[in-house]
């Protein structure tokens, strides 16, 4: 294990100390209920209570396709970001080439960001 | 995971006597790997497709464990913010917005069954054919360091050949951002009718006299402004 893992060691205890903890406390409950607990299950206590009403159609809807417009738009400046990290730190090695490659990168993003807000596309109406 | 005697390089700065270190991530690599295989299974054999984008998310978090062990934070944070942050919310919506009738899907399955097992068999003989006869991987030789990257991490590595030497790769991919999104505007986005719209400009440029009139109401019929 190089050393940069190792140093991730903590995180890999925490989850893991997560993982039971969240157990416990969703386990317990139901290991205790179901053992001390009366369980008489009945359709009408599934139904609608009083005012509420029966549901209007299968809960899995079609979505708006505008949600995957604001989707796409995030996954693409998502990577412009992704990409900065390993440009910034390079710089010493990359110099100007480096620095101008990275202008040019963000300058074409950036006619996709002009394009998007001109076109209306960020806007939610 | 071995760290045999017959590197030169060597690939881990930890000592090769620290058996604790070299358990732990044995541990890990294997705990990750599994949950990499186990999840991938489901991801393919769950019924519900949402279900699926959910197992394919865990794998993507231990596939990011994975490259944790092998050193190379940048591409494990890479994984959790792109994929799973983006790409999979993007699977997600496709699996939303499409409204198909898995049931029905999944009827066909018998029909499909003999051209699904060739393309399985050719995927298999052809993934053989690539890993087992050349490639061999002598265990620490493939984490050492490059000659050219010594004294750099792993993250600085990647960046001194992202912008220089493969610039016009890095250079396309922007192309290819680009395009994405305005196919993506130009797919999706249309101007509803009907529609109120917050028109900000308007709204600074009132001013009190252009917003404020007298008006003399006649009995019974009412203003209109």
């Amino acid at each position: 294990m190089p050393e940069v893992a190792s140093q991730y060691l903590p995180i890999l205890l925490f989850i893991g100390v997560g993982i039971a903890f969240s157990l416990i406390f969703v386990g317990a409950p139901v290991l205790v209920s179901g053992l001390v607990g009366t369980a008489k299950p009945d359709a009408a206590k599934l139904a609608e209570y009083e005012s509420g009403f029966p549901a209007f159609s299968d809960s899995r809807g079609q979505f708006d396709v505008r949600f995957y417009l604001v989707a796409i738009l995030f996954i693409v400046f998502d990577l412009e970001a992704a990409f900065l990290f390993p440009w910034a730190i390079s710089l010493h090695w990359t110099g100007q080439a480096g620095w101008w490659a990275m202008m040019e990168f963000l300058a074409e993003l950036a006619i996709g960001l002009v394009y998007a807000w001109k076109i209306g596309a960020l806007d939610w109406e | 995971m071995r760290r045999g005697g017959r590197t030169r390089r060597a690939p881990f700065r930890t000592a090769p006597s620290d058996l604790k270190t070299l358990v732990t991530a044995v541990f890990a690599f294997y705990l990750f790997a599994g949950i990499v295989l186990l999840s991938g299974a489901a991801t393919i054999l769950s019924k519900n497709p949402v279900h699926s984008v959910l197992w394919l998310i865990l794998a993507f978090f231990n596939a990011a464990g994975l490259f944790i062990l092998l050193g190379a934070e940048f591409l494990a944070m890479l994984l959790v913010i792109v994929y799973v942050g983006a790409v999979a919310v993007l699977f997600l919506f496709v699996v939303m917005m499409l409204d198909i009738d898995f049931a029905a899907l999944r009827a066909g399955f018998v029909k499909a069954l003999p051209v699904g097992l060739l393309l399985a068999v050719v995927l298999v003989s052809e993934l053989l054919l690539v890993a087992g006869g050349s490639v061999r991987v002598v265990a620490g030789e493939a984490a050492a360091p490059l000659d050219g990257f010594v004294g750099m991490t792993n993250t600085q590595a990647l960046g001194s050949v992202l912008y220089t030497k493969y610039l016009f790769v890095f250079q396309a991919s922007g192309i290819v951002l680009l395009t994405a999104m305005v196919g993506a505007i130009v797919l999706t986005h249309r101007q509803r009718a009907g529609t109120k719209r917050q028109d900000v400009g308007a709204q600074v440029a009132r001013t009190p006299a252009s917003s404020i009139s007298n008006v003399k109401p006649v009995s019974g019929e009412g203003v209109s402004l």
